[in-house]
């Protein structure tokens, strides 16, 4: 076979370092996505938000060290937000019956172990379809959850506050005596020691080039694996294994980090994880990719929803169609390298000439469908939401249209001195209200100006004070909470809520009847409400 | 005659619905010993009721979805996006009825909630428009797998992502609820038996129609079992793929207006969440491989009936329905068992180290 005489053009360079495009591209878009945010939003100039990028998601880095794993052996793991799921439940219920936290961890990894072992034996040994195999896992997980507790069961402990407050901050970045500046938690310092033993396995061992043997090709891939007497069974058992035990290890941190354990926990998490995969650049048909990609995709999710959050007016399932499009893309980038290998290989095996390339996507007008799906995909968009009003012009009348919110007047109950304020506008009574809660106990209630039904009561300071620390245990001031206030429906109220506790001010905007809103932030209401003496609900 | 009966027999023991047929049999059989009353109907007011009108209303979606399903899988292929495609086709739907959340200046909820007939688009476009959205789905995930030969896992994926967010944006995220009667119909209506098995018998017939009185059943068989042959062959195997991811789309928007007409509101979160996997689990009960080729829509069908039987029986028996999806997964693991290679080439061996020995035990006696 002739060697490949390379032309002496970038063009030749970028064909030999094809296999980093994937890598490549997804690093740089999440460069470039950043930058694009610390431009135009001066709130993501602070080097923290970078640290929580991190932060705000440990698990989902635990999840996709395993989940890369299987991916690469050419498998699937739909089980992780079930095993998930399952170690929250399991670790929360061990706690509740009095065990302590660190002999609870190895039960939990167990069970993960445990779960992977059986679905690797699965798909192994019976050639079950990883697909339908870990479905089954998921599904059985997720009922052993509801077999264990039906209900949510809070963790009242001294490690897991410790484990979940403490800051470890960057060393140059931060400034340890005062103890402020950049940090990360405990539970992203486990997801990276997870992520760096998961580099070594995958790049470093025998084990790892075996998993790298056997994916791709279509399960030709795997057949030469085996004739070339590599273990295969065994790696894609094991690979199944680690997943196990990454997913449980997420369990772990999960249940840490929201102080619970519920068989609701991470719903979807499995979408979540196969995307931040994908958008790290890792093939689904395996053999291609790295774990270092897979942690950039996960940086990549996290950024999308933070940049979501800082903008304020997009709602949160915008989140969605971004990564569903990040993955479109990426998946095209894979195309075009499998197809670039294809070529070079007919090139090389043609004695240097080119062969006629194979049918690829990125040609046969691939510029005129993409258009067409664009115009498809937009004039169905903006016919619904612009053209079907002009079609059917409305004939009836808002009954409601309530007072614009007063920010001002609420910002100034909170300079004043209120802790709580919560203002209210909206509903079928076209209200417009504002609360504000005293550390004191002074309940001032605001209708407006001049309104006969503005008063002043009080209750108890402890009561407020306890209500202040559940606030702060909700994670109020972290980016657990953030503005969702879409276009609220006739009957619907807009909120905002103005919370101060340890020198923290924080102001969050929601809307009812939608499930863009975190639920906990109507548990929050609901508490206040609670607080409230009758008559101002 | 008599020879007649045999070969229809024989034609029916080898045909894909015996399998799943003898399993909701058995099922049945358990129930009947099991369960009091299972069997039992009422008839009020014009209704009929019992266990058995449960598992039809409760698996018709799933039926609906496992007949798109089994074409697709047919093909070879696999649709992830059907969860998705209901919760964007009941969005659309309900945004129909009510647009007052996209800026319209609108009738004020209490003339909405007082008048069952109000709907803000004409009706027949209520049903409609849902279903040409479901249909282009359909057709997306369909061009991405047949042209652009992106694997169809992967490719559907995109759309079981990106779905629920286009189903929140069209209603911005916001629950609408239907007051509209004749809508609320279609999923809770009755003519003595729920106006959903029509819809279920409907799409079945013109899915029947569709791949066993023209050529493109078997088409679908053909490209599933090798697509570069059939193409050699003269197939137009991109069109068929193409066909048949619309058709689940199609059949994905149908179940999706039946699901959202029976809750009464749309919730893009909730309509149609893991419904892809009950699907896919129906076809492969059903016996379809999910390498593709040999399909039967009747016995994905009744895959559909043995998953929601099995439920409906649980849930008689007292499990707590949050633990429901537990019994599921061992329904996957039992029906992975039954048709693993392995599993049936050591029963195979059993049964004719059996029979060998059975001649031999003859001729020692003779």
């Amino acid at each position: 076979m002739t060697s490949i005489t390379a032309p002496s053009t970038w063009m030749a360079a970028l064909t030999r370092k094809r296999k980093y495009l994937p890598i490549g591209s997804t690093a740089g878009l999440f460069l470039l996505t950043y930058l694009a945010g610390v431009f135009a939003f001066e709130a993501m100039r602070s080097g923290q938000v970078f640290f929580n990028l991190f932060n705000s998601a440990p698990f989902l880095i635990c999840t996709v060290v395993g989940e890369t794993f299987v991916v690469i052996t050419g498998g699937i793991d739909l089980s992780v937000s079930g095993i998930l799921a399952l170690g929250t439940v399991i670790s929360a219920s061990l706690l509740q019956q009095g065990w302590s936290p660190w002999q609870a961890f190895p039960v939990v990894l167990a069970m993960g172990v445990v779960f992977g072992l059986a679905m690797g034996l699965f798909i192994t040994y019976l050639k079950v379809q990883p697909f339908i195999a870990t479905l089954a896992g998921m599904w059985l997980a997720r009922g052993l959850c509801y077999v264990i507790s039906d209900a949510e069961i809070r963790i009242h402990d001294h490690t897991y506050t410790t484990l979940n407050q403490t800051k470890i901050l960057i060393p140059g970045l931060a400034d340890p005596v005062a103890h402020t500046g950049p940090y990360i938690t405990y539970l992203v310092a486990a997801a990276l020691v997870i992520f760096i033993a998961g580099l070594f396995i995958l790049h470093l061992t025998r084990f790892g080039r075996t998993a790298y043997a056997i994916g791709g090709g279509a399960g030709a891939n795997e057949v030469s694996a085996r004739l070339m007497g590599l273990p295969v069974n065994r790696t894609k058992v094991m690979a199944y294994v680690i997943s196990g035990f990454c997913s449980a290890l997420a369990g772990i941190l999960y249940s840490i980090y929201v102080n619970s354990g519920n068989g609701k926990n991470g719903d979807g998490f499995e979408l979540t994880t196969i995307a931040a995969v994908v958008i790290g650049g890792v093939a689904l048909t395996g053999g291609e990719g790295y774990l270092a990609g897979s942690l950039i995709g996960v940086l990549m999710t996290s950024l999308i929803q933070s940049l979501i959050q800082y903008n304020g007016n997009l709602s949160s399932y915008w989140a969605y169609i971004f990564i569903g499009a990040l993955m479109l893309l990426f998946i095209g980038i894979q195309s075009l390298v499998v197809a670039w290998n294809a070529e070079v290989i007919g090139r090389a095996r043609s004695g240097g000439k080119l062969r006629k390339a194979p049918v690829v996507w990125y040609k046969r007008g691939f510029v005129r469908k993409a258009a067409i799906a664009f115009v498809v995909v937009v004039v169905g968009i903006g016919g619904f939401e612009y053209g079907l009003p002009a079609v059917f012009p409305s004939t009836t009348t808002v009954a409601c249209t309530s007072q614009a919110m007063r920010p001002d007047q609420a910002k100034s109950y909170s300079t004043d001195g209120a802790v709580i304020v919560l203002e209210r506008n909206g509903g079928t009574g076209c209200i417009e209200e504002i609360i504000a809660i005293y550390a004191d106990g002074k309940v001032i209630a605001d209708y407006g100006t001049g309104n006969s039904r503005n008063k002043t009561v009080n209750v108890q300071a402890d009561k407020v004070s306890a209500e202040l620390v559940k606030i702060d245990g909700y994670r109020w001031f972290t980016a657990d909470f953030f503005d969702a206030n879409p276009t609220r429906c006739a009957a619907c109220y807009s909120y905002s809520l103005t919370v101060t506790y340890n020198g923290q001010t924080k102001t969050v905007l929601a809307v009812d009847g939608t499930t863009a809103v975190q639920a906990k932030y109507w548990n929050i209401t609901g508490d206040l409400v609670a607080l409230l003496p009758a008559g101002l609900e | 005659m008599k020879g007649f009966v045999s070969r229809q027999i024989s034609k029916f023991a080898g045909s894909m619905i015996v399998t799943p047929l003898v399993a909701l049999l058995l099922i049945f059989v358990v129930d009947f010993f099991t369960i009091p009353g299972f069997f039992d109907f009422r008839f009020a007011s014009g209704q009929l009721y019992g266990s058995l009108i449960d598992i039809l209303v409760h698996g018709s979606p799933t039926m609906i979805l496992a007949m798109g399903m089994t074409l697709v899988i047919a093909t070879g292929g696999i649709d992830l996006s059907v969860g998705a495609v209901m919760a964007i086709s009941s969005s659309v739907m309900c945004i129909m009825i009510n647009p007052s959340i996209i800026g319209l200046n609108l009738a004020d909820p209490q003339f909405i909630i007082n008048n069952p007939q109000y709907t803000w688009a004409p009706l027949f476009l209520v049903f409609t428009v849902p279903l040409v959205f479901a249909v282009i789905c359909g057709l997306w995930n369909g061009m991405l797998v047949a042209y652009w030969h992106i694997q169809p896992m992967v490719a559907t994926l995109i759309l079981m992502i990106a779905g629920r967010g286009i189903a929140q944006l069209v209603t911005n995220a916001i629950q609408i609820i239907i007051f509209n009667d004749t809508v609320a119909y279609v999923g809770n209506g009755f003519i003595l038996v729920p106006f959903a098995v029509f819809i279920v018998a409907g799409v079945f017939a013109v899915a029947w129609l569709l791949t066993r009185r023209t050529a493109i059943g078997l088409f679908i068989e053909s490209v599933g079992i090798n697509s570069r042959s059939s193409y050699y062959a003269g197939i137009n195997e991109k069109r068929i793929k193409l066909v048949a991811y619309a058709f689940c789309g199609f059949c994905a928007g149908i179940a999706g207006l039946m699901v959202a007409s029976n809750l009464r509101t749309s919730d893009a979160n909730q309509i149609g969440l893991y419904t892809e996997l009950d699907a896919i689990l129906a076809v492969v009960i059903g016996g379809t491989l999910m390498s593709g080729g040999r399909f039967s829509l009747l016995a994905s069908c009744i895959g559909a009936l043995v998953l929601q039987t099995t439920i409906t029986s649980m849930l008689s028996y007292g499990v707590p329905a949050s633990a429901i999806i537990a019994v599921k997964a061992l329904v996957v693991v039992v029906v992975l068992l039954l048709y693993a290679e392995q599993i049936r080439t050591y029963g195979r061996r059993i049964l004719s180290k059996l029979s060998a020995q059975q001649p031999a035990a003859q001729e020692s006696a003779q």
